[in-house]
This record gives structure tokens, C-alpha cells and sequence, in this order.
């Protein structure tokens, strides 16, 4: 079944990932009410930073990460922060920080190039916010290199990277084995985006890490308990969740055409067509395993999302023969006295049979080949609704 | 042939003793596949379907000359397993297998790189030459022989496509699905490649949907080196972004990977691009007549 996705890790987790392989960020603490952010301040020592934890990008625009000069301030901060969404979601705890001076930012990043099917190590001497824009306008602060997976970065490439945006003296040493110790992170954890935005230079001397984003790839996670990932904390819909509990995906839109597909190209075709027409309500992709059980769960799923006005089905066999799933969906309709309407397109293996099992139940068959038809019955009978 | 496989290609099934294999095996003799053995470690000598079952893939080669393989083992064992295949020397393996995980897949295509097997997938539908073969789990009666090539990053939308135009009477040569993976062994380009040589292509139509970026490499190989008509479908206009629609490459981040991006990119090199699926028909017609 095809759920696959790619996993983010909180930032207090992935700069957990950091501490193993021996890159260095400061000492935090995780609070989720004001008082404790309080608490916390205290210990970390002021000026602090509160940091929101959520699984998106984007959280300074968003207010997210904000100084604390004084206690007061601290709760205050930390109320506004856990009372606050970004990018959709709840925020559930906040990191507290001691404020480190910088002399000196830089951004370090392992991504892939998911063309070319190979990593990609990324440095720039411009750490922060906007590292995107200003790397657009001045490639020259930027180096990048394709990364062998078997061979894996070397130090070696990794100064001659420092070298190329023009680092010098200590800095180029430092950076390059910050650079090579974040590959291993990539690599060991299998990460497909594993980033430090920014690594600052302290007075000091010191290199650390403010920030710790790790993507990890899911489809690892069987060779990973060390991880100790609880996933249900890294879905945030409910009904995408309860998707993937079923072992489908699920992704809810505004809408309220209900769609079960099998397959996400059908799925996405799917809702490029209702959309001319109609408003979808999800997308929902079966993968290729349909049988009963599973057509009967989704049933249940797509109709939790309340002001469902009819489902559209369209599926094709392929492990198994298409009337398996038939017979879910009718016994879903049949216990749960499904009165909307239900229009299906189904082709595979034994699909004349699986016609005759819907149709028993009164739902609309569509026999034509092409999903556009079968939307276009679709809208007809809703128009006639009104 | 067409490209890849042809009623004579000789199929090994990798993983023929579990569930899916054997019911693959049995759907793979029934469309007229030359299925000439399987692999299961330690099964080797039981029969399944009528196919002779090997301990490992030398032995397979070695006893019934396998040329092409394709793979239903679980995602743990592919890595290794291509690796042995390869070396074994067969041409073409099929990795129908999802979930195998994506560093995984970046190893087995540097080791392939400097090789001559062509490796099709992960989370591949297959690849049918309709009316001759098909390796996978394609449904062989969404296919029809004919003279268009169709590469697909999705597979049940290959099917949609491909029934629409047997349909219209407009066959197929070969249809690859290239797998929805983030890193797939063999991008677009390679395919259109291989089409463009073949002389029983006369058309190639490329499935895409929202995601990465095969469809505007796909572009600069179509400016380059094309010249037979080429026509597209991208899926997915009203993706929502930041969302992962079911496959994990298929994901609008940033702004990029969206379906205007690619499809402008396509139209610029005279790709006809097709809003729906069903109109798919309609633009290859017109560009059939056109030639």
C-alpha cells in the first residue's frame, strides 16, 4: 500500500540526532505551559530564546521564535506562542534556550537530489532567514556537491567546499568537520534532509548548532527502533491519521464530494476532474491490495468529514479481483444506511460481477472508460438534487 | 520488439513463492509472458504455476537462460537482491516492491550506473508490450497493441490512460511505469530515448503528476532529441501544497513541482499537454493527423 511519506522530526529530536554524531547545540529545555517555560528560563539563564516545536518550516515569519529579556516576559512569550497555529498546526511545547552571541553565521544542509538519485551537501557562509534569496542572488556564497553514497563525504571535499565560499583559517577546518559529522547524520539515520540554519561562531570560538531540522525517510523506520519514533505525534489531521492506521492516504480538502481512489495518480486525476464540476471533500488513495475489509474501513473514513453530499469511487483491480472491495462497500452502505448518492467506476478482474454487487445496493455504475463520464453522471444527479 | 520486453524475453520472478508473486505468476503465463523460473532462497526445486523454483538467481540464468527479472520481495531484501540480480547479468529488472527505503535505492542506482541492465521502479506497475508480454501487475486487458509508447509515474492512471485510447482504437507499444518514488532507477528521459530509436513507436505520451522534476527534464530532452510527437498529462492541478498526495514524490514544496510549472515547461518544447485524461485521445489524434 502506497502511505509512504517523509517524516520531520521536532527540532528537540533532531538535535538529539546532533549530539551522537558530536555537533554541538546549546542546552535546552522543553516547555509546554507558561509556567514552566518560566521555570525553565531560570535554570537556562537570561536573555532566552522560545522556540515554538512544530513540524513545519516557516516559524520565525509565523512569530514562533522570539527573546526574552525577563521572567515576565518569558511566560508571557510562551502563552502567545502555545496559543498560536503555524502553518495549520497546534503549537505543543516550546524549546527554552539561552541567547548565544554570534560572530559568525553559516548554513549547513544534506538534502538529495532526487533526479540524479544521489545527496547533495550544501554550504554557505549566509546563515538564517532568508538563505534561500540570498543564495539565489549570490551563488558565489554557496557550494554544493553530489555525494557517492558509498564512498559518503569526505573532509577533504568538505574544506575544499569551505574554501570555495571563501572561508579561511579555523573556520575552514571547524565547518568542513560540522559538515562532514551533519552527512553522517543524513546517512545513519536515513534522513533526506538533514540541516543546520544556522551554525554560528561564538566569541569564544565555538561552532553550534541553533537549529536542527532532520527529515526522515519512513520507509526506514523498521531498521530504526533506536529512533523510538512515536508517529502518531507527527500526523496532525485526524482523519489523516486514522488513513493511516488503515494503511491508505488520506489528505482532507474543503470540499464535499467524497473520493475513494486506488492509486494516487487515479486519486489526483480524480480531483483535477470533480474539481471542474464540484468541490472535493479528500483525497484518498487505496493503494493496489483492495479487498473487503479495507473498501468497508474507507467507507467509514471518508464519511466522518461532516456535509459529505455523495462519494465517488473509482478504482481498478490489480493484486486482487475488484468485486473483493464491491462487496465491502455494499456491506458498509447496507449497516450504515448510506442514503447519499454513491457513483462508481470500477475495472479490473471480474468487474462485470462487481457491476451487478453495486448495483444491487442502488449505486450508479459508470461502465464508460474514462472518469470524466463518470463525474459528469455524477454532477447530473446532484443537480437534479436541487 | 518494442523496447524492453517481448513475447520471447525470458522472465525470472523474484519472490515467486509469496502471495503476490504467485498470483502475478499465474496473471503474467496467462497474458503470455515467457516465464521461465522464480527465485526463492530455499525453496529452489518446488514448482509454482508450472515454473521451476531456484535457490538463487546464478542458478536461474545459469539452467534457463533468464534475461529479465521481476521483483516481489519485501523492501528489507531488494538492495541485496539487485545487486546479485545485476551481477547475475540480467538486462531488465521490474522492482514492483514499495516502501524500500530511499538510500536503498540511491545504492542500488550507483551501482547500476556503470552497467548495462536497466532497472525499472521501485513501487513500478511493470511494463506491458500489449499483445506480446508483461512484466508486473499491470491488468492485461487495459492494453491494446499498437504504436504509442506511454511512460507513466503512476499506475493506475497509466491504465486509465491506456484503456481511454485502446478505446479509441489508438494501441499501445510499450508501457512503462517508472515508479513514484522520490529517486527512481530510470528517469523519463531514458525512456523517451529508447522510444524515440524504436521503429514501432510512432507516438510517445508521458503520465506525470505534481512533484520533483522528471517533466522538466523530460522538456530538455524532448528540445534535444526528439522527433516524434510527444503528448502529457500532469496530474494533480488542484494538489493542495505541502501535502504528500499518496505517493511520496508527489509533493508541491516551495512552489515547485506544481502541475502549471511542468506543463509549461512541456508545452514550450511542443508538448501537447492535456488538461483531463480523457482528452489525452483527442491531443494524440490531432498529432497523428498532423504528421
Amino acid at each position: 500500500m502506497v502511505y509512504f511519506s517523509l517524516m520531520r522530526l521536532y527540532e528537540f529530536e533532531a538535535v538529539e540526532l546532533f549530539r551522537r554524531e558530536g555537533i554541538i547545540a546549546p542546552s535546552y529545555a522543553i516547555a509546554s505551559s507558561p509556567a514552566e517555560a518560566k521555570e525553565k528560563a531560570r535554570e537556562v539563564g537570561l536573555p532566552a530564546i522560545l522556540k515554538a516545536q512544530v513540524l513545519t518550516g516557516g516559524r520565525y515569519l509565523a512569530g514562533g521564535v522570539q527573546t526574552a529579556d525577563s521572567l515576565e516576559e518569558v511566560e508571557e512569550i510562551t502563552r502567545r506562542i502555545l496559543g498560536t497555529t503555524i502553518g495549520g498546526m497546534a503549537v505543543p511545547c516550546v524549546m527554552v534556550v539561552h541567547k548565544i552571541a554570534a560572530e559568525r553565521q553559516f548554513y549547513l544542509g544534506i538534502t538529495l537530489n532526487a533526479y540524479q538519485g544521489i545527496p547533495v551537501a550544501i554550504l554557505s557562509t549566509e546563515g538564517g532567514v532568508s538563505v534561500n534569496t540570498v543564495v539565489r542572488e549570490h551563488p558565489e556564497w554557496m557550494a554544493s556537491r553530489n555525494i557517492p553514497i558509498t564512498s559518503g563525504l569526505s573532509l577533504y571535499e568538505a574544506k575544499q567546499m569551505a574554501h570555495e565560499i571563501g572561508l579561511s583559517g579555523r573556520d575552514v577546518v571547524n565547518i568542513a568537520e560540522e559538515l562532514a559529522k551533519l552527512y553522517r547524520v543524513f546517512r545513519r539515520n536515513d534522513a533526506v534532509v538533514a540541516e543546520i540554519n544556522p551554525l554560528v561562531r561564538t566569541p569564544e570560538g565555538e561552532y553550534l548548532a541553533l537549529d536542527a531540522k532532520v527529515e526522515i525517510d519512513d520507509s526506514s523506520l523498521y531498521r530504526h527502533p533506536e529512533l523510538n519514533v512515536d508517529m502518531t505525534k507527527h500526523f496532525f489531521n485526524p482523519l489523516e491519521q486514522k488513513g493511516r492506521e488503515i494503511g491508505v492516504t488520506y489528505v482532507e480538502l474543503d470540499g464535499d464530494i467524497a473520493l475513494i481512489a486506488s492509486g494516487a495518480g487515479l486519486g489526483l486525476a480524480s480531483i483535477d476532474i470533480i474539481g471542474q464540476k464540484l468541490r472535493p471533500a479528500n483525497f484518498l488513495e487505496t493503494g493496489g491490495g483492495i479487498n473487503e475489509d479495507l473498501l468497508y474501513k474507507v467507507m467509514g473514513l471518508v464519511l466522518q468529514k461532516k456535509g459529505i453530499r455523495a462519494i465517488f469511487i473509482n478504482v481498478y483491480g490489480g493484486i486482487n479481483p475488484i468485486h473483493e472491495g464491491a462487496k465491502g462497500i455494499v456491506r458498509y452502505m447496507q449497516e450504515h444506511n448510506v442514503t447519499i448518492p454513491v457513483v462508481a467506476k470500477a475495472l479490473g478482474n471480474r468487474q462485470e460481477e462487481t457491476w451487478e454487487i453495486l448495483r444491487r445496493q442502488g449505486v450508479v455504475v459508470v461502465t464508460d472508460v474514462s472518469t470524466e463520464k463518470a463525474v459528469d453522471v455524477l454532477a447530473s444527479m446532484l443537480e437534479g438534487e436541487k | 520488439m518494442s523496447i524492453l520486453v517481448d513475447r520471447q524475453t525470458r522472465v525470472l520472478v523474484q519472490g515467486i513463492t509469496g502471495r503476490v508473486g504467485r498470483i502475478q505468476t499465474r496473471f503474467m503465463l496467462d497474458y503470455g509472458t515467457n516465464v521461465v523460473g522464480g527465485v526463492s532462497p530455499g525453496k529452489g526445486g518446488e514448482i509454482v504455476e508450472g515454473v521451476p523454483v531456484f535457490n538463487t538467481v546464478d542458478e536461474a540464468v545459469a539452467q534457463r537462460g533468464a534475461e529479465a527479472s521481476v521483483f516481489f520481495i519485501p523492501p528489507p531484501a531488494v538492495k541485496e537482491a539487485a545487486i546479485q540480480t545485476i551481477k547475475a547479468g540480467i538486462k531488465l529488472i521490474v522492482v514492483v516492491t514499495e516502501h524500500i527505503p530511499v538510500h536503498d535505492v540511491m545504492g542500488i542506482r550507483e551501482y547500476a550506473q556503470d552497467t548495462n541492465t536497466w532497472l525499472i521502479g521501485p513501487t513500478s506497475p511493470g511494463v506491458i508490450t500489449p499483445g506480446e508480454a508483461k512484466i508486473g501487475i499491470l491488468p492485461g486487458n487495459m492494453f491494446k497493441p499498437g504504436r504509442i509508447g506511454i511512460i507513466s509515474r503512476s499506475g493506475t492512471l497509466s491504465y486509465e490512460i491506456s484503456v481511454n485510447l485502446a478505446t479509441a482504437n489508438l494501441g499501445q507499444s510499450t508501457v512503462v511505469g517508472i515508479g513514484a518514488d522520490p529517486v527512481v532507477l530510470t528517469n523519463i528521459p531514458e525512456l523517451l530515448e529508447l522510444f524515440e530509436k524504436d521503429p514501432e513507436t510512432d507516438l510517445v505520451v508521458i503520465v506525470g503528476e505534481v512533484g520533483g522534476s522528471q517533466e522538466q527534464h523530460a522538456a530538455e530532452f524532448i528540445d534535444r532529441w526528439m522527433t516524434k510527437p510527444v503528448v502529457a498529462y500532469i496530474a494533480g492541478h488542484n494538489a493542495p501544497e505541502g501535502k504528500r498526495m499518496g505517493h511520496a514524490g508527489a509533493i508541491i514544496e516551495d512552489g515547485s513541482g506544481t502541475r502549471e510549472s511542468k506543463a509549461a515547461a512541456l508545452h514550450q518544447v511542443g508538448v501537447k499537454v492535456a488538461r483531463y485524461p480523457a482528452e489525452v485521445v483527442k491531443l494524440v489524434e490531432e498529432s497523428l493527423r498532423s504528421r
